[in-house]
This record gives structure tokens, sequence and C-alpha cells, in this order.
């Protein structure tokens, strides 16, 4: 236990004094750690449901399975919906540990599970109360509703079917960013609608049970988590900084770097490769929340990110930002850093606008010559971005970079350009090291996916593969 | 998520749930508590939180409950039903049940509250009419009609 405490708080080693045998350390630590939390998300579902047995549950007939299902289910689906606030909360534990991405990953699969249950909790209960009162379900259901607190658990159903809808690949695809999240902001209104007829209604906040004291903390974590460090925490860090914007350098027909300007920035505890989600203050852009890599690693007065103009949102940035406009900021996140590595040799896979992180986690990188290979990629020469500064850092360390442009090809090498992959280059020739080598992966998805199959297929374990995910 | 995290979760979720299922099935398999009061005199209501006896409320079951009470305030054992304890005093005034209370009426959901304030006065009804245990159950209440009527023969047991 006290290893596991100060593996949680010790400050990060700064990477200069990390023998290998730390590293390897370290990162077996955060596996741990990643496993530990996965155990804890299971039980606090299984000590939900647990408390609700231990008050011995009648079986005796339809309507006793069909009710306790729905309880069951309530209980599960609830429990999933918090463990889904705490992975979206930015807790700084869960991001040094599986990275905020994976935690959204983890957030999006626990969705619909949730959201299942949660329909199972009204659809169960109501048939095993229709059962046990021979009533009809019309009759059951309008009996339900006039039950204290019961119309706004079913206002809260409703608006967590609106979140789930919305949030399907589907659906999500042709609504707005701006519109999605406004919708998405209503779960926390589905949260705090259902809980009333939990304490009324529920076995959930019975007076008086081991129950009511464990609900009331996992929902004081959860909603404590959200406001702490998605408000409290982003408000606090972004006064005392004080960013605004310095300049903004076009350096591509798409693309820009807005160079940032602010207080104490190396103290914002920033590592090479991390993000942070930006909001520009300007009349055109302040709604707009923007999740930016840094493209260097702040100096204590200057950072600097770099946007592709892919959006309306990233399009109105070059045309709306003047020196000193005030920036606020969330962060910093993500693990695609040098403290989550595990091994020596590296190898960084970079394509499109997914060089800005690699440029970062190169500068501050800790590794002897040789030790690191990067291939940057782009469909064509105006979409390589910040190439030169990659090549130069790369040749000062003595590590080795190249480029792979033009159209991608197919098969095992369709992570490379089509004419590299024609000339025989292949993940074998260009990184001959690679199962023994940490592997850092950026760019657009489907291509970023061929990198990632490729590397699995060459012998390379999930657990040395980071990837930072731009595409949400 | 590896492997061995998701094997350690499902491992200790069934075991947590193991432990949860053991305990409530030993806390319906007999009353939750065994505590009763003797009788207190014929001043009804006085003293049916009174000092504990040890020991259960022995046999007796379906004994004739007339005119053989005797005169007072009889607590029964509180009974765990799956959706709550309930808990029966009897007040007995020259040979008859006078009064039935629930001291003890828990729920553990708004539904079974609500089924509950509906069941008990029912029952009492009957059981003042039929001065015994041997009365039926309210449909849609049987786990508190069972619990009820467990709780007020030990009552009568101990009035006999």
């Amino acid at each position: 236990m006290s290893s596991m405490a100060s593996a949680i708080t010790a400050p990060a080693l700064t990477s200069a004094a990390a023998p290998a045998a730390g590293r390897a350390l370290r990162h077996r630590r955060r596996l741990r750690r990643a496993d530990l939390l996965t155990v804890v998300a299971w039980a606090s579902a299984a000590l939900a449901v647990a408390m609700y047995l231990t008050h011995g549950v009648a079986l005796a007939g339809i309507g006793d399975l069909l009710t306790a299902g729905g309880i069951v289910a309530g209980l599960v689906g609830s429990d999933l919906v918090l463990v889904m606030l705490v992975l979206a909360a930015r807790v700084p534990l869960i991001d040094r540990t599986i990275g905020h991405d994976r935690a959204m990953a983890v957030h999006r699969q626990l969705g619909k599970p949730a959201f299942y249950l949660l329909l199972a909790h009204g659809v169960l209960l109501t048939l095993g109360y229709a059962w046990a009162d021979r009533a009809n379900i019309v009759a059951e259901t309008a009996s339900l509703i006039g039950a204290q607190d019961m119309p706004i658990a079913y206002l809260s159903l409703g608006l967590f079917v609106a979140v789930i809808v919305t949030s399907l690949v589907a659906v999500r695809r042709k609504l707005r960013y701006e519109v999605w999240h406004l919708i998405h902001l209503l779960s926390y209104a589905a949260v705090l609608t259902a809980l009333p007829h939990q304490f009324s209604q529920g076995t959930v906040f019975a007076a008086d049970t081991p129950q009511r004291v464990y609900w009331i903390a996992l929902y004081v974590l959860a909603l404590g988590a959200i406001v702490t460090f998605r408000f409290v925490e982003p408000a606090v860090q972004s006064m005392r900084h004080r960013i605004v914007v310095d300049r903004v350098e076009r350096i591509a027909p798409d693309a820009i770097s807005i160079h940032l300007r602010g207080r104490d920035l190396d103290r914002l505890g920033a590592q090479g490769g991390q993000f942070f989600t930006w909001r520009f203050w300007t009349g055109r852009t302040w709604w707009h929340a923007h999740p930016l890599s840094l493209s260097s690693v702040p100096t204590s007065r200057t950072a600097r990110i770099t946007v592709r103009e892919l959006g309306d949102g990233t399009r109105a940035l070059q045309a709306s930002l003047r020196h000193g406009t005030p920036v606020t900021f969330e962060g910093p996140y993500g693990i695609f850093t040098d403290a989550a590595r595990g091994r020596e040799r590296v190898a960084v896979f970079a394509a499109g606008i997914g060089v800005t992180p690699a440029r970062a986690l190169l500068e501050r990188l800790d590794a002897g010559r040789g030790m690191v290979s990067v291939i940057v990629r782009a469909s064509d020469p105006r979409s390589l971005f910040l190439w030169d500064e990659i090549l130069r850092l790369c040749q000062d360390r003595g590590w080795n970079a190249w480029v792979s442009i033009g159209r991608r090809g197919s098969g095992s090498s369709s992570w490379l350009s089509a004419a590299d992959a024609h000339r025989g280059v292949s993940m074998r020739s260009a990184f001959p090291h690679l199962d023994d080598s940490e592997v850092y992966i950026c760019g657009p998805d489907s291509w970023a996916d061929a990198v990632e199959h490729e590397a699995h297929h060459r012998g390379v374990a999930s657990a040395h593969i980071h990837r930072e995910r731009f595409e949400l | 998520m590896s492997t061995r995290g998701t094997l350690g979760g499902v491992f200790a979720s069934a075991a947590v749930l193991i432990i949860g299922w053991q305990i409530g099935a030993a806390a319906l398999g007999h009353p939750a508590t065994t505590t009763s009061t003797g009788p207190t005199g014929a001043t009804a209501g006085s003293g049916s939180n009174g000092a504990p006896t040890s020991g259960s409320s022995g046999s007796g079951s379906g004994s004739p409950a007339s005119s053989t009470l005797k005169d007072g305030t009889f607590t029964g054992a509180s009974v765990q039903t799956p959706y709550g304890e309930v808990q029966v005093s009897i007040v007995v005034a020259s040979g008859r049940i006078s009064d039935v209370a629930t001291p003890t009426l828990q729920a553990y959901d708004g539904r079974s509250e609500r089924i509950n304030s509906q069941a008990v006065p029912l029952l009492k009804r009957e059981v003042l009419q039929a001065q015994s245990a041997k009365v039926s159950m309210i449909s849609g209440a049987t786990f508190t009609s069972r619990g009820y009527l467990t709780s007020l023969q030990s009552a009568l047991d101990k009035a006999a």
C-alpha cells in the first residue's frame, strides 16, 4: 500500500535522472495502477449490488424476479454513470495513469451499457410492480408517475435518451460539435434529476443504511471531481498564469502556430507531447474550446501551439486572434510523454498535424544517439508541418528522421506513401528494433490504426504503444 | 483494459456479490433480533421498549389466544423481510387483545412504504377481530404480512 501511495504522489522524476531500470519500473507501476483502477470501478458496481443483497431479496415469483432485476439494473446503471462522470472529470491520477484519450474511450464504451441498464431499470420495475399488483402496464406507469419525485425521474430518463442518442456515432457525425456538446451537458441535469427518486423511492438511499452512506459518498466523489477538475482548477490556473496571445504565425497554407505569453509557464507542469483545452476570448471564438497539443515545451514566459485549420472554429482563429487576446485553458493532459515510456528505444510515427505533439515530445526526450527513429508522413509537401524543426532536433542528437510524402499505399505498408512502399520500405526496414521500442503514434485515426496494427503485428505489446487521438 | 485488470475486476466483484448474497440469505433465515419485553402492567403503551430478556420466544406457535392471555404490553421479535424489518407489539386488557402497534415498520423503498401503509391497518383490523395470529395474508403484501404475523405470534407467546 505504501509503495502504491508513493507511486501516486511522488513528483515525476526528471527524465535525465531516470536510469533505464527506473523507467521500466515506473512503466510497470503505471500499468499496475491502471489495473487497480479497473478493479475499483468493477468493485464499485459490485458493492452497490451486494449492499442491496444484504437485505435478503425476495425471489418468490415472476413479479419478484422482474422487480429485483429492475433494482439491480438501476444500481449498476447509476454506478456506471458515476464512473463515466469520473472518467470525464480529468482527474490527474486517471490522466497520468491511462491518459485522457483512453479515459474518454472507456467513457464512450460505458455509455450504451449504462443507458440500457437505466432503461431496463424503468421497464423491469414497471413490469414487476404491474405483475405484483395485477395491474396493466399503463395503469402501473400512471401510478408510478404519480409517486413522489417520479415525474422528474422520467424526465431524467428522457434526458439520458437525448444524450446517448446524440452520441451514437452515426448521429454525432451529423451534428455540429457545439450542438452535440450542449446536449451532452444535459447529462449533468439527467444525473441530478434522477437523484430525488433515489432518495424517496429507491432502496439506494433508504434511511439508516450503509447503502445511503455509500451512495452519498459516490455522488460526492463524482460530482466533486467534476467541479474541482473541470471548473475550479482550470479557473485558478488560468488566472494564475494569465496567458495571452503573443502573435500568430502562418506556417503553411492551412496551418498556423499561435505563440502564447504568460507567467511562470514552466510551472504548468506540461511535458512535451501533452495538450491543453484552450479558449480564446474574442467575440467570435470564446464559445469554442480547442483541444490542442503544445508544439514546443513551454519556457517560463512563452508557449506555442500549432493548429491546422480544419473547421469553422479553427479557421476563425487566424482572423480573430490579436496580440493580447486573453486565453484560458484546461490541462495539461495526456500521456504521449517521455514519462510514460517503458523502454530505451523510441519509435515515433507522426502524420499531418499529428507532428505537433511529436515535435514537443522529441524536444525533451531523454535518449542516446541512435536510440530514436522518427517518421513523418504527409499527403503532399504543403502539409508537412514543422519538419525542419524535427529534422534539426534529430540531427543534433544523432537520431534518425525520415519523411514519407505522397498518397498512401495499400496493404501492410498502407501507413507509408505508395511510392515508399513500392520501393520496398517497410516497418521492418525503417524500424529494425521496433519490437524493443516504445512506440508513439499521432495522426489521423485511419492512418494511426494502420500503424498500430502493423506495430502489433511486429510484436509490440499494447502497453508500449502510445497514441494521441485528435479526432473525437 | 488489460486482461489482468479485467479479470481482477470480475473476481473482486464476484467475491463482493457472494458475500452480499450470503449476508442477505442469513438475514432472511431467522428473525433479526430476539428482543422481547415482559409484561408491564395494564397501562397501555408503557414500556414497549423495556429491558430485553434473553432467549427467543420459544415454541407455542398456533397456541390458542383467547382468554388465557395475561394483561400488559408485549412486544414481539423483530422480523427481517426483504423490504425491511417488522416488529409488532400488543396490548392485552381483560385477557383480550385491545390494541396492536408496529414499533418497527421499516421500508427500504417508497413502494414498500406505500404497501405497508395499506396492509398494516388491514392486518390490525383482522387481528383484533380474530384475537389471534390466524388471519389471512394481505395479497400484494405477502412478506410484510408474514413478518407481521410472525412477530405477532411471538408477542402472543409472551402473553400466554
